[in-house]
């Protein structure tokens, strides 16, 4: 194959390389179809929105635990390979999803980095025990093939920001690969983009981040070189528009905060029972309303006219001032 | 006869008692461990002057039984017995007098509580007499010289049997309904209402709870008495903050004060504004909070509710007087804070959110668990967090760093829990704010790595230069010396010998990152 213009041919055979690969970490497609296609209220069979929130919570112990987007690209890879292989009952759903985590921390983290599986499940206050954690561990490994360095979306993505960057290098500023690597998490966060090929996936999120930038060329000449239709890559465009502008929006949902368990030591929860003085055991005296006048800061004691009863001053007239109930409040 | 007796003990005369003195009590936790041994004293009385000449009182028939035609006449007469004052330091004393005027002021009480028409005026003075006579004394000086209102028991009043029934015969009085403010106050005058006040530092909570009562009845009742009342609070207020920091009766006070506040008219009077930001605000930083921190913040809150443009005052003021040592307090203050923000107008909110929110990421990162914790919390309130969603373009960036970091750091387990809560809610407000968040902190992280790296780069090759210009000079030293013994033998050699030459020559410098140093 001749060189094409600008693009490193040893990068070129790289490519090449992995797309072989991809096809073996595919999910499979009817796997991916019956999640779709399970109403979400269903209560034993997994929905889309079920593996979506999940994967969610799969990004939040990510961040939290500082595992590299890498690690989590891999774990939902494997989430969804296992999903559309096995038939799960919903109720397993939490424990595949973290030990999906799990495991892919420990095929690409260094080991020190690794969070402790009793850790994990605290923090995620999951209801299952460690060593359900170790049996999915077995299942999940024995059912998928685990490869550390295996092919996702992101090794695509990271080839083509570097050839790009290469390319345009020092003449515009394009979009770092830390942009690119929060808009692929956006995506995969969707059961839809996981039907697409990673170097499918990976380029539509490409072409369409540098659409406005003079680089389109190098990404049309991916696009011939490993064999992508037109309409393939159009069509995946156009879905991750959609995914990015809904991410972009500045929009601040309202959390669903009743979800999460709050524990906090007994002192404090003892300080928060304590009752606050909202409940006052003295009445309410009004500040007299009619006329204002200096004579009340005077501090002497006026004329009459504070004592004459009037209609509007209510309780400071004549009578009594509290109701008799009041009389025999003392204990 | 009695003699006179003096008190059992003046803050000059040597204690017997064994107490901790003042600097050993650490600020913050009470320390419920240090039992002190103390001598157990007798209840002490406040009636330091014994009437030497005693009146024998004669019981006088019952009031229920007097025909109508006597009974005010024996109502006064009765009142006039009540006047008289007995020792309650000796047990045994004058027993029978004791019980004939307990027995008088139960009566009294009584008749005034369920007959109407007994009040007339002629009996008013009266009154007042006998109950400014009982209960106007010198508060005795502690028995304790270092009582602490947290955690000691207070000393009791003595004379509480009589005490307590004059105090209810005062209430009684005030809430009757033939009542007629327009003649008390020609008797409840400005004195009086001074003399009640200073009541309040009494040590026993049975009376305060009765002044606080009375004088809650004649804030309401004698409308020409108000601006004093108030005023005379202010002082006692101001010396309490500035200058003594000891005064039993401010929770009682507060309490009033918040029936008050309550019923301010709108707009708010600028002297009642002033006095939240003058008086309220700075009572937060006296020692003793724990005790009234619960009624100053519901008057706080009550401020806020009347007029939410003293929010700001309030917030900033707050933080001005943030507890920087004593964490009891700190969870207090940030109690305080929720319980403003519960109420709080989200116009309001937008002013001060950005200096508010910095001071809640440095409770989070506190080492202080309960501080951390009782932070964090806030996110598990609704409205706190619909205010945070509303505005999470400028909360967010204030804590996150704080967060993670902690979430890091922390040695306390279930903050790092709460932390993940925390960062759960932000990442479901806003995912892309989140993100990019999360990026720039992994970027300063790296950053900060990078500059470690060249700074102890630096340092290395400092001390290496040092090692190498020391050896050096010990070389050049010993070559001289040699020289100097090979000249003194006579050697033929000359005197500068090439060895030595390149040795007053500087070494290049290692090189650094930015520091521009000089040879020295």
């Amino acid at each position: 194959m001749r060189d094409l213009p600008g693009i490193d041919s040893l990068l070129l055979k790289k490519l090449k390389v992995c797309c072989a690969k991809e096809d073996s970490v595919l999910p499979r497609e009817t796997g991916l179809k019956l999640m779709e296609s399970t109403p979400a209220e269903n209560s034993s069979g997994v929905s889309a929105k079920c593996r979506d929130s999940r994967v969610e919570e799969l990004w939040g112990l990510t961040t939290f635990f500082g595992y590299s987007t890498q690690t989590f690209v891999q774990a939902v890879n494997l989430l969804d390979r296992f999903l559309t292989l096995m038939k799960v009952q919903r109720k397993h759903v939490p424990c595949i999803g973290v030990c999906c985590l799990h495991m892919a921390a420990k095929m690409i983290e260094e080991e020190a980095d690794v969070s402790p599986t009793h850790e994990l499940i605290r923090i995620s206050q999951s209801r299952f025990t460690v060593s359900d954690l170790s049996r999915m561990e077995k299942i999940i490994s024995e059912k998928l093939c685990l490869d550390p360095k295996a092919v996702t979306a992101l090794t695509f993505l990271q080839l083509y920001h570097s050839a790009i960057a290469s390319q345009s290098a020092g003449r515009e500023e394009i979009p770092s690969i830390g942009r690119l690597e929060a808009q692929l998490k956006a995506c995969l966060c969707r059961l839809v983009f996981s039907k697409a090929k990673p170097s499918v996936l990976a380029l539509s999120l490409v072409a369409q981040e540098f659409e406005s930038f003079s680089v389109m060329k190098t990404v049309q000449q991916f696009q011939k070189h490993l064999k992508i239709s037109d309409a393939e890559l159009l069509g995946w465009k156009e879905l991750v528009a959609e995914c990015m502008s809904a991410y972009h929006s500045s929009q601040c949902s309202k959390p669903d905060n009743k979800k999460l368990v709050w524990i906090v030591s007994r002192r404090t929860a003892q300080g928060l029972q304590s009752c606050h003085f909202s409940v006052p055991a003295l009445p309410t005296i009004p500040e007299r309303s009619w006329n204002q006048s200096q004579s009340e800061d005077s501090g002497e004691d006026t004329s009459c006219s504070e004592e004459s009863p009037c209609g509007s001053l209510g309780s400071d007239g004549e009578g009594t001032f509290f109701p008799s109930s009041f009389h025999h409040s003392r204990d | 006869m009695e003699t006179t007796k003096l008190p059992p003990s003046s803050p000059s005369s040597p204690t017997t008692s064994f107490s901790v003195p003042s600097a050993e009590k650490v600020d913050g936790f009470p320390r419920r461990s240090m039992r002190r041994a103390r001598q157990r004293r007798s209840h002490s009385s406040s009636q330091f002057r014994y009437q030497s000449s005693q009146v024998e009182l004669t019981p006088l028939p019952l009031l229920k039984d007097a025909p109508v035609a006597e009974l005010h006449d024996l109502f006064c007469k009765k009142l006039q017995q009540c006047c008289v004052l007995f020792d309650f330091l000796d047990c045994v004393a004058d027993l029978k007098g004791k019980e004939i005027k307990r027995a008088a002021l139960n009566e009294l009480v009584e008749s005034v509580a369920t007959s109407r028409g007994v009040l007339i005026e002629p009996l008013y003075p009266e009154a007042i007499k006998m109950i400014s006579v009982n209960i106007f004394r010198t508060l005795p000086p502690s028995e304790n010289p270092e009582f602490d209102p947290e955690e000691d028991e207070p000393t009791l009043e003595a004379s509480w049997p009589h005490l307590q029934l004059v105090y209810e015969f005062f209430l009684r009085f005030l809430e009757s309904p033939d009542f007629q403010p327009s003649m008390a106050k020609r008797y409840i005058d400005q004195k009086f209402v001074l003399q009640l006040l200073e009541l309040f530092d009494s040590e026993d909570p049975r009376e305060r709870e009765y002044l606080k009562t009375i004088l809650h009845r004649v804030y309401g009742k004698l409308l020409g008495l108000r601006a004093y009342i108030r005023k005379q609070i202010n002082n006692i207020f101001l010396r309490f903050i500035y200058e003594t920091e000891h005064f039993n009766g401010v929770a009682e006070l507060l309490e009033i004060l918040g029936s008050i506040i309550n019923g301010f008219a709108l707009p708010l009077k600028a002297e009642h504004k002033q006095f939240l930001v003058r008086v309220l605000i700075p009572l937060h930083t006296a020692k003793s909070l724990s005790i009234f921190h619960a009624q100053l913040a519901y008057c706080v809150v009550q401020f806020m509710e009347k007029d939410a443009t003293v929010t700001e005052f309030i917030i900033r003021g707050l933080l001005k007087y943030w507890p920087k040592t004593c964490t009891q307090k700190e969870v207090m203050f940030l109690g305080e804070i929720e319980e403003i923000l519960d109420v709080i107008e989200p116009s309001q909110f937008i002013r001060i959110q950005e200096p508010l929110f910095k001071q809640i990421a440095a409770c989070i990162s506190s080492p202080h668990f309960q501080v951390a914790e009782r932070a964090l919390y806030f996110w598990n309130n609704e409205y706190i967090l619909s205010l945070i969603e509303e505005n999470c373009q400028v909360i967010l960036p204030l804590v996150f760093a704080t967060l993670y970091r902690v979430s890091k750091e922390h040695w306390n387990q279930t903050i790092v829990s709460l932390i993940y809560n925390v960062l759960k809610t932000f990442m479901e407000m806003n995912s892309k704010l989140f993100d990019d968040l999360t990026a720039s902190y992994k970027v300063e992280k790296q950053k900060e790595l990078k500059r470690e790296r060249e700074r102890s780069e630096l340092w290395r090759g400092l001390e290496e230069y040092e090692e190498r210009r020391m050896q050096m000079l010990t070389e050049a030293a010993r070559n001289q010396r040699n020289l100097q013994e090979r000249g003194e033998r006579g050697d033929p050699l000359s005197p500068t010998c090439p060895q030595t030459a390149h040795s007053d020559q500087p070494e290049p410098k290692p090189s650094g990152a930015t520091s521009g140093e000089t040879a020295t």
